[in-house]
């Protein structure tokens, strides 16, 4: 019986080390050019408004394709891309994924983590975008993901609340400041920024210090472009804005929400809070908890003496393959359909953003649904010398360095200069495990 | 009247009892040992696919594992000996024999049937916002609000109190012990005149000591592997001070992706469970035989 117990336990170790050095790879299946009958999952995450459109346009796929049946999974962004990791690394994930920019990174390293949409474009008609668009989706020279909307991240507000203040919208940084304290005589705020999975915080604090230095934060290629004195310009005037009560402080915002999101929060709903930094794509969740025609888009503050405007755009979403899919060339034939048929465009909306798709694009133009808050920020992002943002910018580790100061500065654990050196040496050394 | 005569289908050899045995150790080694072994050794592989201690060695040098381990212990020790007292109090008050008494100890059971589901931890949410009941309440007895999610210390008390709340299995398993204790000893003290206190402390307490000594061992493992109340409530803040070891292995392995680290933390809360059950064992074992 020992014998028999030391037999199991040996092999269960040899098993075990032979799956942590060999890891077997699926066979990737090739395209046929041909469209079977199959059953696709098609996963993504957003707010009640997008689901809403997505599952109308999966009705219409449906219906225009009888032996394709998508079967969608979907849900809020808080913990899916946690879902999203863990099925990729089990090998379970949907067919089809809506995808984040840093995901190519995470998931896909070298380029072989999604199926090459280059091979399917027999299905896929990728003639709709342009050639930097695409270029956003590629890592190391294949087409991991093909973009859905260009979008950046710029300021909401509630305007029922401004106008009864006999506030405008604030220009520039002094403007904001200056309206804080307005604001802060009657208990409002006229902004709230969070260090939860939006990391709203760290970002305003970017823009304003790279408009200051025309230093970019981090570059595409992974590189740090701040000093340790620009990351301490950006805590402190992070800390400026607390004081000016323009925004609530971490310790505030924790005791009035607790762990929910800013548009599930009574302060916002009610107008305590007046504004939000938000994209383009997903303001949406925000227009809808406030009467129609409320929540207005507002300028991107600039600084008169700054280098640039230092605003930032990425692409806001991305349409991925499975590459352990037995469909690809299905795969490929409903994400062309969700890019580029005018009739699901119109059914989508701006749900994703402006569509980076000249076809989807057009479609809504005709139609007249080119309009809304996404279409009024896409708008004033291209008016402004706007720069990409870094796919390293917002991995998940990344985001823990920027909370962690800006939790510490807030909650006065540490001084801006302590703070801003250790988010120096976590993100240099950070970067450096994990650049290409 | 005929005997039976049962005779062994599987027939008597030296493999008889292990055939019996085989669909057990069939599981054991798929769901067990063989995810064991796996796990211990994606803890010894490095970021370079070799094998060798540097995930432990990340571990113990980052200060946020050694202060998510700081917090498992804090969180085990505050909440383990409250839920241990309460749940002996609240059995001792259910061990009365009143009309109804069933009713009663079905509702205190209630709270651990709902577990940490998503509508507890919804209405937990919103009792302790800032005008939530809880600070309602306070506010009508003239006290001031508490910041609970907001302050380190009471956020970390909310999620004790949840699962404080949460008593009815400890209590069950007191009860049970309460209602088999022979009535001759309580007789006796009687007649001999100890009050309710002494009979506590002389009968009660004693003839408990084994049941103590299970449930320690079983809410002392439960509370070292927390996750669900302070990942749902809190989400580890504020500053990381409710952010325990479970959270902290789910952060690595789902959020950061880092399955060396997650493997690595999981193992070393193992052999740290594993250690404070047997420092239990040791320091408990006159207490129990005697």
């Amino acid at each position: 019986m020992k014998k028999i117990f030391l037999f199991i336990t040996a092999l269960c170790c040899a098993l075990s080390l032979s799956a942590c050095s060999a890891k077997k790879e699926r066979p990737v299946t090739k395209p046929d050019g041909t469209l079977d009958k199959c059953s696709l999952r098609f996963s993504w995450w957003g707010g009640d408004d997008r689901h809403e459109a997505t599952l109308k346009a999966i009705d219409l796929w449906n219906k225009k394709h009888p032996d394709i049946t998508i079967t969608p999974e979907y849900g809020g962004w808080d913990g899916w891309s946690e879902k999203v990791n863990s099925q990729v690394k089990s090998g379970t994930e949907p067919d089809i994924m809506q995808i984040n920019y840093d995901w190519l990174i995470s998931l896909s390293p070298d380029g072989g983590g999604f199926y090459d949409l280059d091979e399917l474009s027999s299905q896929l008609d990728l003639s709709q975008f342009d050639n930097e668009v695409l270029s956003f989706g590629k890592v190391g020279g294949k087409l991991n993901a093909v973009t859905v909307s260009v979008s950046g991240r710029s300021l909401f507000y509630n305007s029922q609340v401004f106008s009864k203040m006999g506030a405008e919208y604030p220009e520039t940084w002094e403007d904001l400041i200056a309206l804080g304290n307005s604001f802060g005589a009657d208990g409002l705020y006229p902004l709230d920024l969070d260090i939860q999975s939006g990391g709203t915080a760290w970002y305003l604090a970017v823009v304003y210090v790279q408009q200051q230095t025309g230093r970019q934060f981090i570059s595409v290629d992974g590189r740090l472009g701040f000093t340790v004195e620009d990351i301490k310009a950006a805590l402190s005037f992070y800390r400026q804005l607390e004081e000016s009560h323009v925004i609530r402080t971490v310790r505030t915002r924790t005791d009035e929400d607790g762990n929910a999101a800013l548009y599930q929060s009574p302060e916002f709903i009610g107008g305590r809070v007046a504004g939000v930094l938000e994209w383009g794509s997903a303001v949406g969740k925000y227009e809808s908890v406030l009467p129609e025609g409320v929540l207005e888009a507002g300028p991107l503050l600039t600084d008169e003496k700054g280098c640039s405007d230092g605003w930032l755009i990425k692409p806001s979403l991305l349409y991925a393959v499975s590459k352990h899919t037995k469909y690809p060339d299905e795969a490929a034939a409903f994400i062309n359909f969700m890019l580029n048929d005018e009739e699901c465009a119109e059914i989508l909306g701006t749900t994703r953003g402006i569509p980076a798709s000249k076809a989807a694009e057009t479609a809504l133009q005709k139609s007249g649904a080119l309009k809304g808050l996404a279409k009024e920020s896409d708008d004033i992002l291209s008016s402004a010398d706007t720069m990409t943002i870094s796919p390293y910018m917002e991995l998940p580790r990344m985001k823990e360095f920027y909370n962690t100061a800006i939790e510490s500065v807030s909650y006065g654990t540490a001084d801006a200069d302590t703070a801003a050196r250790q988010m120096f040496d976590s993100i240099n050394n950070y970067l450096e495990k994990i650049r290409k | 009247m005929r005997s039976r005569i049962y005779r062994n289908p599987v027939g008597v050899s030296k493999f008889t009892g292990l055939v019996l045995i085989l669909p057990f150790i069939i599981g054991a080694v798929l769901f067990i040992i063989y995810p064991f072994v796996y796990s211990f050794t994606v803890g010894l592989t490095d970021n370079n696919g070799g094998m060798s201690f540097e995930n432990y060695r990340n571990i113990l040098s980052d200060s946020s594992s050694r202060q998510a381990f700081g917090v498992t212990l804090k969180y085990t020790l505050i909440l383990v000996p409250l839920k241990l007292a309460v749940s002996l109090l609240v059995a001792l008050l259910l061990n009365c024999e009143l009309k109804g008494i069933g009713i009663f100890r079905t509702a205190f059971y209630i709270p651990s049937i709902l577990g940490s589901n998503l509508a507890v931890i919804i209405m937990w949410q919103y009792l302790f916002t800032s005008d939530g009941l809880v600070n309602q309440l306070l506010s009508t007895m003239g006290i001031a609000p508490v910041g609970w999610y907001g302050d380190p210390d009471a956020a970390l008390f909310i999620i004790v109190l949840l699962r404080l709340w949460e008593f009815g299995s400890t209590m069950v398993i007191f009860l049970a012990a309460l209602r088999d204790m022979p009535k001759e000893l309580y007789d006796a003290a009687k007649v001999d005149g100890c009050g309710n206190i002494r009979t506590f402390f002389s009968i009660t307490l004693p003839q408990l000591k084994r049941i103590i000594f299970i449930n320690l061992i079983l809410q002392t493992i439960a509370a070292m592997q927390e996750f669900n109340a302070p990942y749902m409530i809190t989400g580890g803040g504020p500053l990381g001070n409710t952010r325990t070891i479970g959270m902290y292995i789910y952060e690595e392995m789902f959020r950061y992706g880092d399955e060396g680290t997650a493997n690595a933390v999981s193992w070393l809360l193992f052999v740290i469970i594993g250690l404070i059950v047997m420092l239990l064992y040791k320091f408990t074992e006159k207490l129990r035989r005697d």
